[in-house]
């Protein structure tokens, strides 16, 4: 049983706003929190800075890497996008990233963005209230971007495509997930029908859904075979769609709302969010649960071990155990505050948990969708780690407690 | 400097506004309804509270709790049947019932205990007393429970 695999590329915990990996994992893009986007390669068990690529003058919010074509998209505050592809240099010959500006047209920051399966495409979610779907227009011979605009009314928080190149989810900040056609002519075939709908020109509503008590969707995810989608919203719950049913699961989660979520299987998700831990929820038609938790609370993590159990089983409410709340608790009961010139962080005020702060990104790591062995996440503490998925812990009573899903039929 | 062209209201000029209304799915009871049915409950309560039936009494008040606009009598009847339900329970018997609470029943009484923090000394509402019920609630049903007390815009 290897645990997971535990990387600091971000100095003084610099975040980790987003990451991807290449095709076989010798290298990652990540950026640090800034509007730089930085390349690392694997060297045995580290990695190491190699390339720096700038263009962008706002912070990034989001990096993708496409396996087969190689090219990394990055999306920022800035209202750009650029597509980096790998090309010799003219005078020292050497593979160096050249950018390319894609027009994305949008007034507001871009905030998420994901290559199609067919690496032909790729969507831009913004704070425009829209999605920019761009294509490569070889007589132009630059990115066009087209607008997915209705029913929209805030701003897009995150995408995710379909496996037929077609249909894309959106969670926005209106509190809906909604699943649109992002069909291109020029690009496309015509779709075969699918659950979500048959005729599909551009900008299709598919599905619009919620859970009950709304909250931003910060996640959604189509299941590898494209025919369920999850989402996770601010409410601290995950819900699952099967649109066929038609019936909604949601999980209400006793403990801090979830941000990021991906397939591991048709049958299993993990995802993570404020609660610093990668949960994996597993399910069927038939109805879905929370089943565990990637990060083992008994397993001994360098120099938190004692403290690690301690707040561990101190309290049956999880994190209310942290080190903010006894700081509080000691201000309050004993007078006591650690003023500025306290030592910095010390072994008590760390998480009982692999990550130190909010996970930000889950990512497939290793395997292909539908049968995926491996998950990498990156979040604010600037640690990105690999996590085997078939290592899940149960959740013990003193830890965070999934309550039941409650079916409902709409 | 005049700054009256601060208090203009510029949603008004916006087509795509987003309104309070469409965040949440109205609830499809006539405000007269709605009132009615918080009397009928009101009286059921004070029978099941009569009978010591406590657990009965919350789930009972909890049902169907009222939200939206023009509701805000019957906001106020259901607020003073569960003040009255939390003000009457011995301080031992809590952690039973919110762990026999429904999540759903949890989440409104989170509402609930909010709201009551929110007017301090309206009608019989005791700080005290709701932040008993909170930390008990907090235990039983997570923290989850306290961000869907702040994200739901179903306001009770």
């Amino acid at each position: 049983m290897a645990p997971p695999e535990l990387y600091s590329l971000g100095q003084n915990q610099t975040a980790i706003s987003s990451h991807a990996f290449n095709a076989n994992r010798t290298e990652v893009a990540v950026s640090l929190n800034s509007k730089d986007a930085t390349i690392w390669e694997r060297r045995g068990h580290e990695w190491k800075q190699t390339e720096t690529l700038s263009e962008h003058d706002k912070l990034i919010t989001s990096i993708d890497w496409a396996p087969k074509s190689n090219r990394i998209v990055t999306c920022a505050q800035d209202r750009n996008a650029y597509v980096w592809q790998q090309s010799p240099d003219s005078q020292t010959g050497r593979m160096i990233w050249k950018p390319t500006l894609v027009l994305l047209r949008i007034n507001r920051a871009a905030t998420h963005v994901r290559w199609s399966p067919n690496e032909d495409k790729f969507a831009v979610a913004s704070g425009a209230r829209a999605i920019a779907i761009c294509s490569f227009d070889p007589e132009g011979d630059w990115w066009v971007s087209r607008l997915l605009k209705k029913p929209i009314r805030s701003t897009v928080l995150s995408v995710d495509w379909h496996p037929n190149n077609v249909l894309l989810a959106a969670g926005s900040a209106d509190m809906k997930a909604r699943v649109f056609s992002a069909y291109i002519k020029d690009v496309d075939k015509r779709p075969a029908p699918t659950v979500w709908g048959e005729k599909l020109p551009f900008n299709t509503i598919c599905g619009e859904y919620s859970s009950h008590a709304g909250g931003w969707v910060h996640a959604v995810g189509f299941s590898p075979s494209g025919d369920v989608l999850a989402f996770a919203s601010h409410d601290s719950s995950i819900s699952i769609v099967y649109p066929g049913g038609p019936a909604i699961y949601t999980i209400k989660l006793s403990s801090l709302p979830l941000l990021t979520l991906t397939w591991t299987t048709e049958n299993s998700i993990i995802a993570a969010g404020h609660d610093c831990q990668p949960l994996v929820f597993s399910g069927s038609e038939g109805g879905w649960d929370l089943t565990g938790t990637l990060d083992d609370p008994n397993a001994n993590k360098t120099g938190g071990g004692a403290a690690r159990a301690g707040l561990g089983n101190a309290s049956p409410v999880g994190r209310l155990n942290s080190a903010a709340f006894n700081t509080f608790r000691n201000a309050d009961t004993r007078g006591i505050s650690s003023g500025p010139g306290s030592p910095g962080p010390s072994a008590e005020s760390e998480l009982f948990t692999v990550h130190q702060n909010t996970i930000t990104s889950v990512r497939l790591y290793e395997g292909i969708p539908g049968n995926v062995a491996r998950v990498s996440t990156s979040g604010v503490d600037g640690k990105l780690v690999v996590w085997d998925v078939a290592q899940v812990s149960p959740i013990g009573v003193t830890g965070i407690v999934g309550r039941l899903a409650g079916t409902h039929l709409k | 400097m005049d700054g009256s062209f601060r208090k203009i209201d510029i949603d008004q000029y916006d087509e795509d506004v987003l309104l309070e209304s469409e965040l949440y799915e109205p609830d499809e009871r006539d405000p007269s309804q709605v009132v009615s049915d918080a009397k009928q409950k009101a009286a059921t309560v004070r029978q099941s509270l009569a009978r010591g039936d406590t657990a009965g009494a919350l789930t009972t008040a909890l049902e169907g709790a009222p939200y939206g606009p023009n509701v805000d009598e019957a906001k106020n009847l259901t607020l003073q049947t569960v003040v009255s339900i939390l003000n009457s329970t011995k301080a031992t018997e809590i952690p039973n019932i919110v762990r026999a609470l429904s999540p759903d029943a949890q989440d409104t009484l989170m509402k609930y205990l909010y709201k009551g923090m929110a007017m301090p000394g309206w009608g019989d509402v005791s700080g005290s007393v709701l932040l008993g019920w909170h930390e008990k609630l907090t235990e039983a049903a997570g923290t989850g429970c306290i961000v869907r007390a702040m994200t739901d815009r179903r306001l009770v």
